[in-house]
């Protein structure tokens, strides 16, 4: 069988029936190699590509690869929590993300998603609280039927106000 | 017939002030000769001025724009003259006949004879030095290129009113306002010239301190002029807005020591004339002047606001000023900080919450118990809230939104709540505290202690029931600021600095405007300043006081202080950095404890104590 690497996967009318083509679709667990290593603007990409790529990319733990890649293991425990407080995907968008990225441009650093930026064990404990008090305001959004939250940056999720300040843009 | 020339040698004459916008610092000023010159005048060409000659006075309408250039002159030969030059006009009453104005201009111009350079900015600077440092900057730059208007002492706007004794006179003093008033309003529009960048980054607009320069100001600028003059004699420039700012605060300054002295009327209008200086303003000073204004208002007329405001109402406000801005979020998670080095190794814990509102400093400390190594322990919260109209019971649904967190996260939770109308009604034995074996407590104080100095005794019965709880830490968030001095021109000065660079940094943070979080966390600061100014006795209930001030009383009631340890710094200047507008935010350590502030100004403070060897 051959791989045709550097082809991107498109089944093209006149390909011979011989040859068989490489179909990345096909493998998904290479798939999952893949995604798991990209950064967070790029993940979201790829789940825009087609219905199966994006079913892979929701999985939340290629996001908890994101939010600790750089970060020594998290302690145990961590995982519970944050998947009972929305899950990684979340804790990424609406506060890791914009954790990170204030944070890393006010050190002067460059797109601190893709450069192997250490992400240090107080900005994880950070994040979380953040991400906890997001979780609290939604509680009280759903029970009390609380004014809608400005819709915030974060893809598509509507983030609660208390964090409406991490989504606001930052004049650096 | 406008006077073109007028424009110019850039100095507005005042004559339907609206062509002075030609780009240029300087304001119009509106001639207190007559009204007349707001409007287009007729005249006969080389007659007298009708106008000007219904009041009284005979120029000639050729030489009318060099005597407004004279008047120009003379007054800010007199601002700067102030003390050395002019002391004599006071006791040397030489009067001179108005009617020919040109000529006592001129006389005054030649007598004064000014040898002081022009030197505006310079006097301005050494004001207020002393008390804004970095920010002069920003007050002398504009006022430099602006060799020629300057308006001198905003004393005089009051005191220069003719007659003698011409301070304090109730009566005619609101009579010449109402007159001033008049000529103001019409340039009302043109003031937005103003050139004022008061930009996010620089620090609070306030000059000060020259609360002292207004206690001694009786003197020496009230220029004696006989006549049966109805207006001012002086004129009134309006500049651009960062001199009307500082004309703005010493307005509500002159205002507050009035309602010190018991001034009504002269308290009545001045609070009017700040609404008209007001409007010039940015507008983070505008709105903190309106505020103070309507404060002031209230005082005079003895409308005190209604302190039994809905209480859901008052959380909704905080709600919003959390969402804003970082105070409230830095005073949560340094004590959150605290509580948890303190709970370090205890398997049960207990929290008593002096002030539960709407419970957002918990989840992220139960969060942190639950990512805690070795397993969360089993979390108690105890909640105290004021009472609440239509019996609903916000305490409660508080602790069921808590309950459902701590479920979710895997932490043994209980909640208790108690309705209480101040904190000294509380008795520890309700609390249903257990042995310090089985259970560490912790007691949580943000922003509710200075409540208790409005009765006698509240203070030291509440600490007495803290110490009875036997907690492990007791943390407590105040406001840094000294709003409970026996003085209320005192009060008045201090509260005006602190909610300044307030507002200042909520201007800040970023936010859209107009924008609903914003206008919200005003009004919950717009409250707090009305309680400070309006209130009296019980009623005033936001007696703040700064960090030292607590550290003495809470030290002799029996605690000994736990410092803050680097965490919470390092906790607290990352939560800063992630706002806009965080810059401005600076995080100090005081001596164990944390103290948030915007740019110089410590506005919040946290510490944290245990009891007492």
């Amino acid at each position: 069988m051959h791989h045709h690497h550097h082809h991107p996967h498109v089944s093209s009318p006149h390909a011979t029936q011989k040859r068989l083509k490489f179909c990345i679709n096909d493998h998904i667990d290479i798939l999952i190699e893949i995604l798991k290593r990209l950064d967070g603007r790029s993940l979201g990409v790829a789940a825009c590509v087609c219905r199966l790529w994006c079913t892979i990319a929701r999985n939340d733990s290629l996001w908890e690869d994101l939010c600790f890649r750089h970060v020594s293991p998290p302690p145990s425990g961590v995982r519970a929590v944050v998947v009972a407080l929305g899950g990684y995907k979340r804790l990424y968008m609406v506060c890791v993300r914009p954790v990170l990225s204030r944070l890393g441009r006010r050190l002067r650093l460059g797109d601190s998603d893709r450069v192997g930026r250490v992400w240090t064990r107080d900005e994880v404990q950070l994040s979380l609280s953040l991400f906890c008090v997001d979780y609290y305001e939604r509680l009280g959004r759903l029970g009390g039927g609380g004014g809608g939250s400005g819709g915030g940056g974060g893809g598509g999720d509507t983030s609660a106000a208390s964090l409406m300040f991490l989504c606001k843009p930052v004049n650096v | 017939m406008k006077r073109d020339h007028q424009e110019s040698c850039g100095v507005g004459g005042g004559i339907a002030g609206y062509d002075t916008k030609s780009g240029n610092n300087k304001g119009e000023s509106s001639s207190s000769m007559g009204k007349g010159k707001l409007w287009e005048e007729e005249q006969d060409p080389g007659g007298m001025d009708e106008l000007l000659a219904v009041l009284g006075y005979k120029v000639r309408s050729s030489d009318m724009a060099d005597v407004a250039q004279k008047l120009e002159q003379l007054e800010m030969v007199m601002g700067t003259a102030q003390e050395d030059g002019i002391s004599y006009l006071c006791s040397d009453t030489v009067h001179y006949n108005p009617s020919d104005l040109s000529g006592w201009v001129q006389s005054m111009l030649s007598e004064l004879n000014p040898p002081m350079c022009l030197d505006a900015s310079g006097m301005l600077q050494n004001q207020h030095d002393p008390v804004l440092g970095s920010s002069t900057v920003t007050f002398s730059n504009p006022l430099s290129h602006k060799s020629e208007i300057f308006s001198g002492d905003y004393d005089c706007d009051l005191r220069a009113i003719p007659g003698v004794a011409a301070y304090p006179q109730p009566d005619s003093i609101s009579e010449r306002e109402n007159s001033r008033k008049r000529m103001k309003t019409s340039p009302g529009s043109d003031t937005s010239n103003a050139t004022t960048s008061n930009s996010n980054s620089t620090p609070p607009l306030l000059a000060d301190a020259s609360s002292s320069s207004l206690s001694s100001s009786s003197p020496p600028s009230t220029i004696m002029i006989s006549g049966n003059l109805s207006e001012p004699s002086r004129p009134v420039v309006l500049i651009d807005s960062q001199e009307t700012g500082v004309r703005l605060v010493h307005t509500l300054l002159a205002c507050a020591q009035a309602v010190q002295l018991e001034n009504l009327k002269l308290a009545e209008a001045l609070v009017k004339h700040i609404g008209l200086l007001a409007a010039s303003q940015a507008s983070a000073m505008r709105k903190v002047a309106t505020y103070f204004a309507e404060a002031l208002a209230r005082r005079i007329y003895k409308i005190y606001p209604q302190e039994c405001l809905d209480p859901t109402y008052s959380d909704a406000l905080e709600m919003h000023f959390y969402e804003t801005c970082p105070y409230l979020k830095f005073a949560h998670f340094t004590a959150n900080q605290a509580i948890l080095e303190a709970f370090a190794t205890a398997s049960r814990v207990h929290v008593i919450d002096f002030g539960l509102k709407q419970g957002m400093q918990w989840p992220a400390l139960m969060q942190a118990l639950a990512l805690r190594p070795g397993g969360p322990p089993a979390f108690r919260l105890t909640g105290i809230g004021p009472p609440q109209p239509n019996n609903t019971d916000t305490l409660q649904q508080v602790g069921w939104k808590l309950a459902q967190l701590a479920g979710t996260i895997g932490v043994e939770f209980e909640f208790r709540g108690f309705v209480a109308n101040s904190l000294a009604d509380l008795q520890p034995e309700m609390l249903d505290l257990r042995p310090p074996e089985e259970e560490t407590v912790a007691v949580n104080s943000v922003f509710e202690l200075h409540r208790l100095l409005a009765r006698p005794g509240g203070i030291d019965k509440v600490l007495s029931s803290v110490k009875a709880m036997k907690p492990k830490i007791v943390t407590i968030v105040e406001q840094e600021a000294n709003h409970n001095g026996p003085v209320f021109l005192d009060r008045f000065t201090e509260a005006l600095h602190y909610y300044s660079s307030l507002f200042d940094s909520l201007e800040g943070s970023g936010l859209a405007v107009p924008s609903q979080d914003l206008v919200m966390s005003e009004l919950y600061l717009g409250r707090q300043i009305c309680n400070v100014v309006a209130c009296e006795g019980a009623d005033r209930v936001e007696r703040h006081e700064t960090l030292t001030h607590w550290r003495t009383r809470i030290e002799s009631s029996g605690f000994d202080p736990v410092h803050l340890g680097s965490n919470a710094f390092k906790q607290a200047s990352m939560l800063l950095a992630l706002f806009a507008g965080g810059d401005g935010y600076r995080v100090e350590e005081n001596n164990g404890c944390l103290l948030l502030g915007w740019h110089t100004r410590p506005l919040i403070a946290t510490s944290a104590w245990k009891l007492g060897g």
